[in-house]
């Protein structure tokens, strides 16, 4: 200790320096983490010593890159051609007029007159809405990663399942080949509406699978909500977002049990969701209801199903109609 | 979050000590050195330990020359060429000093690149916490010589001690505390402040 406050708050406090500690402190460098990173970066000294061996190396390769050229024109770089198509969005602090281009660390933000399109590689494009912020975490081959901090994109892909991934403070949605938006507010909270194919949301080991014409909430403390058709009962919509909310357990099972009461034979993958999420004391309700609009398929029992059999669940699940859950969960595994 | 800190070397490289006020920690420096040739070979986890060391000396330097608004983006802008350009550094006990110049030459094309945009004010109090007084303070910081400015809110903004200032940034503790009581003084004289030297 050097007994001098402005020297390190050592010593006699100094009210002044206290004062200016004070006011400008909320100014301090967030604890944002370090920025996603290219490839490695290149090593010229390295590269100097290295020099008539590489020259050689280099002649074999554009011999082979003549000879792959068609191939190569394919490969994804580690930047994304970004497009203003109103006002000047910004990438980093660089405005963008026209077109450029958006590398991995980098952010775009457009504000109240601003919008943008990012091409994804070579597998689809992402609108930017205006006022938001959404950075490159990563793209690569077979994998293209996205960090929306606020705001809206709109996402059309056409690859295969698992490729596009967008971050949210709430969920990470992963796109199972299709065409969504996307929507994250000022506290973290979100909603996802998909309009082709599906999208998986995922936030601490709590999933929800969102198919075509239905939306899904998700929430910073508890991950992605219940999904449900945009034309189901209203009255059902609002009962399930006061059941996602819901914390007590004689609220959830009020709100549950409006849910069942409005449930069609259109909402059976919101009941499916349900199964995993209720209470224990519930779930035979939601199982009973589910079987009501769908029955269980041959093989499937309602104790397998009430003790959360993971055969018996993904079982009813491809009885929807909408794909194999093995589907799903293969695709998962090299995650 | 794909970078996870590990926090123990963290640690170690943000607390590294001077033995005295002239003389570096041979061990921080070396340390530093290694961590600097990690970065270099792509070492990711050592890049995540050189940003958690010197991200408010940089956050620092650009606060007192761009708009509050976009110095995290100018930030997360200097690593990536600090990760890009690592290569090139022949001294790595010159890290300090160079960071420190890839962030004011950011700030300059800053401006460069800006001088066709229609801006908004630079500062607008309002819209979250920041109070009208602290912009008004900060603005006058942004007047005061390049020295003095840079190491006040290294200082005041920060929460830099004066040992920390000058191993991040490469100056001697002896100019670090001379830029600091003479950047106070004139930052005094400038808020019409009285008294406490």
């Amino acid at each position: 200790m050097s007994n001098d406050y402005l020297w390190d708050g050592s010593g006699t406090p100094d009210p002044d320096v206290q004062r200016l500690e004070a006011l400008l402190g909320g100014l301090r460098a967030p604890l944002a983490p370090a920025p996603a990173l290219p490839d490695a970066p290149l090593r010229w000294r390295t590269l100097r010593y290295l020099g008539p061996l590489l020259a050689t190396a280099a002649a074999v390769l554009v011999m082979i890159g003549l000879t792959l050229q068609t191939r190569q024109s394919s490969l994804p770089s580690s930047s994304w051609e970004v497009a203003s198509l109103a006002g000047r969005p910004r990438v980093g602090s660089a405005a963008l007029a026209g077109t450029g281009r958006i590398a991995v660390g980098q952010t775009l933000i457009t504000d109240a007159g601003s919008q943008a399109r990012m091409t994804v590689a070579t597998i689809g494009q992402v609108t930017i809405d205006t006022n938001t912020r959404v950075r490159l975490v990563a793209t690569r081959d077979g994998h293209h990663q996205l960090a929306l901090e606020r705001g809206t994109l709109h996402a059309v892909i056409n690859a295969p399942p698992g490729q596009f991934v967008v971050n949210t403070p709430s969920a990470t949605a992963t796109d199972l080949g299709c065409a969504y938006t996307l929507h994250v507010d000022e506290d973290g909270a979100g909603l996802l509406s998909v309009s082709s194919g599906w999208v998986a949301l995922e936030l601490n080991g709590r999933e929800s699978l969102v198919p075509v014409g239905a939306s899904c909430r998700t929430d910073p403390d508890r991950g992605p909500g219940t999904p449900s058709y945009d034309d189901a009962d209203p009255a059902l919509r609002e009962a399930l977002d006061a059941f996602d909310e819901a914390r007590d357990a004689r609220v959830r099972a009020e709100t549950l049990r409006a849910v069942l009461a409005h449930a069609g034979p259109g909402d059976a993958v919101t009941l499916w969701h349900l199964i995993s999420r209720v209470d224990e004391s519930d779930r035979a309700m939601v199982i009973d209801r589910l079987a009501d609009l769908l029955p269980m398929p041959a093989g499937v029992t309602r104790a397998a199903v009430l003790a959360l059999d993971r055969t018996a669940l993904d079982q009813w699940w491809n009885a929807l109609g909408l794909g194999e859950a093995s589907w799903w969960r293969n695709f998962k595994a090299p995650m | 979050m794909a970078y996870v800190l590990d926090l123990g070397r963290v640690h170690s490289v943000l607390t590294f000590q001077p033995r005295g006020a002239e003389r570096r920690d041979e061990a921080a420096k070396s340390e530093l050195a290694a961590t600097i040739r990690a970065v270099a070979s792509g070492d990711r986890d050592a890049f995540s330990r050189l940003y958690a060391a010197y991200v408010r000396m940089v956050h620092a330097i650009l606060l007192g020359r761009v708009p509050r608004r976009d110095v995290d983006d100018l930030v997360q802008d200097v690593f990536l060429t600090v990760y890009t350009r690592i290569a090139e550094l022949r001294d790595t006990a010159a890290f300090g000093g160079w960071i420190a110049a890839i962030a004011r030459n950011r700030a300059t094309d800053y401006f460069r690149q800006s001088r066709e945009q229609v801006e908004l004010p630079a500062e607008l109090p309002g819209g979250d916490a920041i109070q009208v007084e602290t912009l008004a303070v900060l603005d006058i910081v942004r007047k005061l010589p390049e020295a003095y400015r840079e190491t006040l809110l290294m200082r005041l903004v920060e929460g830099m001690s004066g040992n920390e200032i000058a191993e991040r940034s490469g100056l001697t503790p002896a100019s670090v505390r001379v830029n600091l009581h003479r950047g106070m003084k004139l930052l005094r004289e400038q808020l019409g402040w009285q008294g406490h030297e």
